[in-house]
């Protein structure tokens, strides 16, 4: 890397002495190197540690507290972990976060891929169709779920008619059902999320090299072959970053669900990142909330090592 | 330039750190007069759309020349708790502020930011609404000068084109089913009901908790709700307003239900007046001659012009920073004994806001704005009510409004049966609160 020019006099044409040439010891130009690095690194780092890495440290220290905001943090130990164990709303929230990881995870990749494979055609209009299916993730979220709301209303929403013209009997209530709402939050879910993903995957296709398919075809192997022996091998790097992404991104969904069902009917919608923020904005026990947030945080962190594990058992 | 940006934290960071040593002191509650100029701060939200800042600010500064109130803006909703507890915290908050949801008070009162104000609250009339349950073992720490109360809003010309007896003020919540019924029969217009009840869980529990003779939020007990919950689910299912999956998958706009004729009656609070005087007068509501009647009652014993309807509202009140300045302490009391005070409430009239003090003068005021019901029923639906707090104060309001939040979309959706939800949230308020 380049360093400026400190001083030139001579640039300006002004006579000067020739300073005699003082060959800096090769310790203190690392020192300059590595400071000059750290100037680069700073402004990212400095926002990274004052905005994510000392909360998530402080979380740690307060989920041991009673702290309510005011006054002091009284330390409890393990007080708010044993009440984790009997509180049974966190069981719910804890059990509802599964239940939508569980299928928001296999729903987005095989959307997401279905739509790339797709859309990695060469089709009449597939840079338009690219676009329509990344919109729903540009689009704010709060319109998404008022639309998607409209759509679900059991009695008056077009899907209910829809539906109801093939299938007679009671029609699913959705978002107002605590058996169909969670159903509900996980199709706009995938819905709003696949695109994005199907941007990821697209990427890996173009790297898949076009001999193996040829010379798949020449051996007589036929789409569904080459899809599994080929395409999805080919693509294993991305499917392991999109898994891990969507991961985590199922497990902190929030915002989704807040704003299409608040957690309701009842509890039936409650997940961990929305009991957090009900015990610790809502009711200002942000000791207690934070200890649920290092469950979700353990949580994700778990799973994430797993992956991780697999995958280089595969990649082995 | 990062050096810059460090000193700059830093800067802040110290800055804040002796501000909150100046809040963590000791609160003297005697102070002195303040001579010459004084500048007290006062935090509200969104001034744009909530003026009600500004005109309290600039009447009192009229009134004392010497005083300069200035104001810092938080946001709206539910963030300005959220922004200003923060600020608290940390010392920074401005001198007055406002505690916007009653569920929150106690924790700001426990938390040591709120300078106790009893001389002010005993100075005011003891008719301003929601002034004696701000009371925390005989001290207060707030002093209301905002009350809504919720009351019954009827569309005349729906009520005669269905040939149905206006409200009269002897309704029982029996009566005002009866009515939504017979409303929607003699309208017989699709899409048009006799009843509106908007999605909020205080149209059915602040009703239920402010009437039902015994009922408490903190006793555990909740079947006072039970009959409040059937009855609304009866008039839903028999058509005579919209279901609740209807209110919340539209988004159903209670403006728009009742201000274009969608529905003959709704219950709501009094703030409801100036939004929909303004929405006829700019044509977003329709042309129509309405009326106030005070909300339908528990049982006969406090229905009728002779009594006194129980209806319920939370106040929002006003309180002093812990933190705050020896030398401003007496300027802000007397700010506080002002807004709450019958000026404060005048001046309020003005913008179309109910004060917490409803005097003749603030009635005058109200009645005299043009698109006003000018009748005698809606007079005294405006200025007779005991108007009970939605969020009695508590130690554990907040967390009991979570659970029974859950319970009213649990039952309103007709996801759970009064009775197993009822159950449950009892179950849950044992299990969690406390």
């Amino acid at each position: 890397m380049a360093t400026p020019v400190v001083d030139n006099p001579g640039a300006l044409g002004l006579p000067h002495p020739v300073p005699p040439r003082r060959r800096a010891p090769r310790t203190s130009l690392k020192v300059r190197n590595a400071l000059v690095g750290w100037t680069f690194v700073l402004p990212n780092f400095a926002g990274f540690a004052v905005l994510t890495l000392i909360p998530v440290l402080l979380l740690f220290y307060y989920s041991l507290t009673s702290w309510n905001i005011f006054g002091n943090a009284d330390w409890v130990g393990l007080e708010n972990y044993q009440r984790l164990v009997g509180d049974r709303s966190f069981h719910i929230a804890l059990g509802n976060t599964f239940y939508y990881a569980a299928f928001h995870i296999p729903l987005t990749i095989a959307a997401s891929l279905g739509l790339a494979l797709l859309l990695n055609q060469k089709l009449r209009g597939a840079a338009f169709f690219r676009t329509v299916a990344f919109f729903p993730y540009v689009t704010s979220i709060v319109a998404v779920a008022v639309v998607w709301n409209m759509l679900f209303s059991p009695e008056f929403g077009p899907i209910n008619q829809f539906i109801g013209m093939f299938v007679g009997g009671e029609l699913p209530g959705w978002t107002v059902s605590k058996d169909w709402a969670m159903p509900a939050v996980i199709i706009v879910g995938t819905w709003r999320y696949m695109g994005y993903y199907m941007l990821l995957f697209l990427a890996g296709l173009q790297t898949v090299p076009t001999e193996l398919h040829e010379a798949a075809r020449i051996d007589g192997a036929g789409v569904w072959q080459r899809f599994w022996n080929v395409t999805l091998p080919c693509l294993r790097p991305t499917m392991f970053l999109v898994t891990v992404m969507v991961t985590i991104e199922s497990f902190k969904v929030f915002d989704l669900i807040l704003v299409m069902t608040e957690g309701g009917p009842g509890q039936a919608t409650l997940v961990l990142s929305q009991y957090i923020w009900q015990k610790g904005f809502e009711q200002f026990e942000l000791g207690y909330a934070s200890s649920v947030a290092v469950v979700l945080f353990l949580i994700c962190i778990g799973v994430t090592v797993v992956q991780f594990l697999y995958n280089k058992r595969r990649d082995a | 330039m990062n050096r810059k940006i460090i000193t700059t934290m830093g800067a802040a960071a110290a800055a804040s750190l002796v501000l909150a040593g100046c809040g963590g002191g000791d609160s003297p509650s005697e102070a002195e007069e303040p001579e010459g100029p004084v500048t007290i701060s006062l935090a509200g939200w969104d001034f744009a759309s909530t003026p009600e800042f500004e005109t309290l600010a600039t009447a009192y500064e009229d009134q004392n020349p010497d005083v300069t109130v200035e104001l810092k803006e938080y946001p709206a909703g539910e963030e300005y708790d959220t922004a200003l507890t923060a600020d608290l915290a940390a010392g920074t908050a401005p001198d007055v502020f406002i505690v916007k949801n009653l569920k929150n008070y106690v924790t700001f009162q426990e938390g040591g930011t709120l300078l106790d104000i009893s001389d002010v609250a005993a100075e005011l009339d003891p008719a301003t609404g929601g002034l004696e349950p701000m009371a925390v073992d005989g001290a207060t720490y707030a002093v209301p000068y905002r009350q809504d109360s919720w009351l019954l809003y009827y569309n005349k010309e729906l009520f005669d084109q269905a040939g149905v007896d206006h409200p009269d003020g002897s309704w029982t919540w029996d009566d005002y089913a009866d009515a939504a019924a017979e409303l929607t029969e003699g309208i017989g217009e699709k899409d048009v009901t006799g009843a509106y009840l908007h999605g909020w869980q205080s149209t059915v529990q602040g009703f239920a908790l402010a009437q039902t003779p015994g009922a408490s939020l903190d006793g555990g007990d909740f079947s006072f709700l039970a009959p409040y919950y059937e009855r609304q689910l009866a008039m839903q299912d028999e058509g005579s307003q919209p279901t609740y999956a209807t209110v919340t998958t539209n988004e159903l706009a209670y403006q728009s239900q009742f201000g274009t004729q969608k529905a003959a009656m709704t219950v709501m609070g009094s703030w409801y007046i100036g939004t929909l005087v303004a929405e006829q007068a700019s044509g977003d509501a329709d042309e129509f001659e309405w009326g106030l009647a005070p909300a339908p009652q528990f049982d006969e014993s406090t229905t009728g012009t002779d009594n006194t309807p129980v209806t319920f509202g939370d106040p929002t009140t006003m309180g002093i920073n812990a933190g705050i300045d020896e030398a401003k302490i007496a300027t802000a009391k007397d700010f506080l004994t002002f807004a709450a005070g019958p000026d404060g409430a005048a001046a309020l009239a003005e913008i179309g806001i109910t004060p917490a003090l409803i005097d003749e003068t603030v009635a005058d005021t109200v009645f005299g704005l043009e698109g006003v019901p000018q009748d005698d029923l809606s007079r005294f639906a405006y200025t007779t009510h005991e108007t009970l707090p939605e969020n009695p104060v508590g130690p554990n309001t907040s967390a009991i409004q979570t659970i029974l939040g859950d319970l009213h979309s649990a039952v309103m959706s007709e996801s759970e049966s009064v009775d197993d939800a009822i159950a449950d949230a009892q179950e849950r308020v044992a299990n969690e609160v406390g």
